[in-house]
């Protein structure tokens, strides 16, 4: 009998085979939605769909693209940033 | 547009956001930067043109170029030559070659030893119980 946690469907089922040959259902969490840009909504490329429990252990470059914005906007977002930004700036 | 001297904001990569001037035209899209970011080749899709253009030889080294930009306040980005670091090389074991046996010369071979055959000791079948015993003693009258 399962624990009563497991009746509802929070968690996916994933059917294993034991090593004692026997088909039994494991239950695993469901992972988390896809990061998604700020500015535009794409989902974000470069950034992993993982647990916060997983993603700590991650080193930092794993976690994010490394340029400004990177892991918040997607590429085209932060390029229109950037040059909305050097158009006002004056040197 | 994109002339020696012109300065522009990197707006892709690692070096986003930062500021840079153009040192030598490569191509039509291909340029060498300097200043904030590294020095390197990059595509003028890459990069967003300024106002602002300054004095500059072509092909300008990295000095003239950190001349120009502490001028305007900015830091250039300055990389450290490589130093190859040595490593202790692995000491290879060195193969003993075998003496060569000059012509004519046989090689000795190898006298293998003779197995020394252990003599065979004959069991003679044991009696185990008083049923066997009586069956053994049956067959020897039979035989007699």
């Amino acid at each position: 009998m399962v624990s009563g946690k497991f009746k509802s469907r929070t968690f996916r089922r994933v059917k294993i085979t034991t090593p004692g040959g026997e088909n039994k259902i494991s239950y695993r969490h469901r992972a988390p939605a896809k990061p998604k840009c700020g500015g535009c909504g794409a989902i974000l490329k470069g950034v992993p769909r993982a647990r916060k429990s997983e993603i700590v252990n991650m080193p930092k470059t794993a976690k994010r693209p490394e340029r400004p914005y990177g892991g918040v906007l997607c590429s085209k977002c932060t390029r229109a940033k950037i040059k909305d930004q050097a158009r006002q700036t004056k040197i | 547009m994109f002339e020696p001297g012109r300065l522009c904001v990197k707006i892709a990569g690692r070096d986003a956001g930062k500021t840079c001037v153009i040192v030598k035209k490569i191509d039509d899209l291909i340029v060498l930067i300097d200043g904030e970011t590294r020095r390197r080749k990059c595509n003028v899709r890459h990069l967003e043109p300024l106002e602002k253009t300054v004095d500059l030889n072509e092909d300008a080294s990295h000095d003239e170029v950190k001349a120009v930009f502490e001028k305007f306040g900015l830091v250039v980005r300055d990389t450290k030559p490589k130093k190859s670091t040595e490593r202790a090389k692995k000491q290879h074991k060195k193969k003993v070659k075998p003496v060569k046996v000059p012509k004519g010369q046989k090689k000795k071979k190898k006298v293998a030893a003779k197995k020394v055959e252990a003599p065979v000791v004959e069991k003679k079948p044991e009696v185990k119980t008083a049923s066997d015993a009586a069956a053994a003693y049956v067959k020897e009258e039979v035989k007699k």
